[in-house]
């Protein structure tokens, strides 16, 4: 996916993460990869800027411990983190159902009545419309 | 960051940490938080690369690219962690330094001048118009101002003198002001990329010129006044003198300090 498209969708990616349990930056992005099978394909840097905006929102929040014997900064979902994430994702489903709903209705008549796709008006060349004049 | 020994040459990660440490604006902390995380995640990933079977070069290079250039880790546009825009504040943070430096001595002299005028008297202090410059109204104005004086030249040095002192005071409190919004400026810009985008001790160095060259000029006028109007008016070049001379030396000082510091940072 086109790392342009994704930034807008980031912070709800970000808290998703964060709500499977607390991360360090560097495994955020692993399991963002792991789960979108490799398809959230963005420059691995612009996941701190945003989770700084997100702490300092208050939607996260962070604390420094030593794992595999390196200092890292673990983040986790805060109260009103997992409110964001609840209330942006019921978005995200409504405008992604709708979405869902006007395409696949496309694409169900470019299956079923291939002029569709001929000329992009749903009239193949010569087509009459039903009940049209001779 | 500094370990104490010297990095490694070709070093890719440290490169990067260095180009991001500059970049980065915040508090102190924030930048240290930054800078630990993010080289926290490039060790990872590097460590990655070469349990996958990379040499360590091809594992920095992998992992560099994947993390993406800087300014993706400043979360701010390239334009504006470049230089140019670091270099804009410490220009105006020199600006604020040496012109507020330069207004408080003005405001010093002007205390020199109170105490040479309680000294020496007006004449010390100005010089007066030339008889046939000035108009029967301009003595009134001036015996209006000081009621006390006898005769008009007396009131128009005394007004002469009084206007200096006053300026005077003025340019010093100005100064304070300017450099009460350096001290806050500078605390707010204290990021690497502002404080390192002149050469260490550029302000000290030209506020101790500058002072220098305002000292030498006044003390040469005041040689003037002495040799042509035997010390009438020498008070005010006199006093912006030696307050220029006194902000020339404190510069040096200050130049001297910032080049010590740097000499010890740099062992």
């Amino acid at each position: 996916m086109q790392a342009e498209k994704l930034k807008g969708h980031l912070d709800l990616l970000l808290l998703s993460v964060l709500s499977r349990g607390p991360g360090h930056g560097y495994e955020v992005i692993t399991r963002l990869n792991a789960h979108s099978d490799g398809a959230f394909d963005l420059p691995e840097g612009t996941v701190y800027p945003a989770l700084h905006r997100l702490e300092g929102a208050g939607l996260l929040a962070s604390t420094w411990d030593v794992v595999a014997g390196r200092r890292r900064r673990i983040y986790r979902l805060t109260l009103a983190g997992e409110a964001a994430l609840a209330d942006q994702a019921a978005q995200w489903r409504a405008f992604s159902g709708s979405m869902s709903r006007v395409l696949g209705a496309s694409a169900f008549r470019v299956l079923r009545f291939p002029a569709f796709r001929a000329n992009g008006t749903g009239l193949a060349a010569g087509t009459q419309l039903a009940g049209g004049a001779a | 960051m500094n370990s104490g020994t010297a990095d490694p040459p070709g070093d890719l990660i440290e490169d990067y940490l260095d180009r991001l440490l500059v970049s980065l604006s915040g508090s102190p902390r924030q930048v240290r938080h930054t800078l630990a995380e993010v080289e926290a995640h490039l060790r990872d990933a590097v460590a990655e690369g070469m349990a996958a079977g990379l040499p360590e070069e091809t594992a920095q290079a992998q992992a560099l690219e994947r993390i993406g250039p800087v300014h993706a880790v400043t979360g701010r546009p390239a334009v504006l962690t470049s230089p140019s825009r670091a270099l804009l504040r410490r220009i105006t943070l020199t600006c604020a330094l040496v012109g507020g430096a330069g207004l408080v001595a003005i405001g010093g002299a002007g205390l020199m001048g109170r105490l040479l005028q309680a000294l020496k008297g007006n004449l010390f202090m100005t010089t007066p118009f030339p008889p046939g410059t000035y108009t029967r109204a301009d003595c009134a104005r001036w015996l209006a101002g000081d009621p006390g004086s006898r005769s008009c030249v007396t009131a128009m040095l005394a007004d002469h003198a009084f206007d200096y002192l006053l300026q005077a005071t003025a340019c010093g409190l100005l100064g304070l002001l300017v450099l009460a919004a350096y001290l806050i400026l500078r605390r707010r810009w204290s990021d690497r990329a502002t404080t390192t985008a002149l050469p260490v001790g550029t302000a000290e160095l030209l506020g101790a010129a500058l002072a220098g060259v305002a000292a030498v000029f006044f003390l040469a006028q005041v040689a003037d006044l002495e040799t042509v109007q035997h010390g009438v008016g020498v008070g005010q070049p006199l006093s912006l003198g030696i307050a220029a001379a006194v902000a020339a030396m404190a510069f040096a000082l200050g130049f001297r300090r910032c080049l010590r510091a740097a000499r010890l940072r740099a062992a």
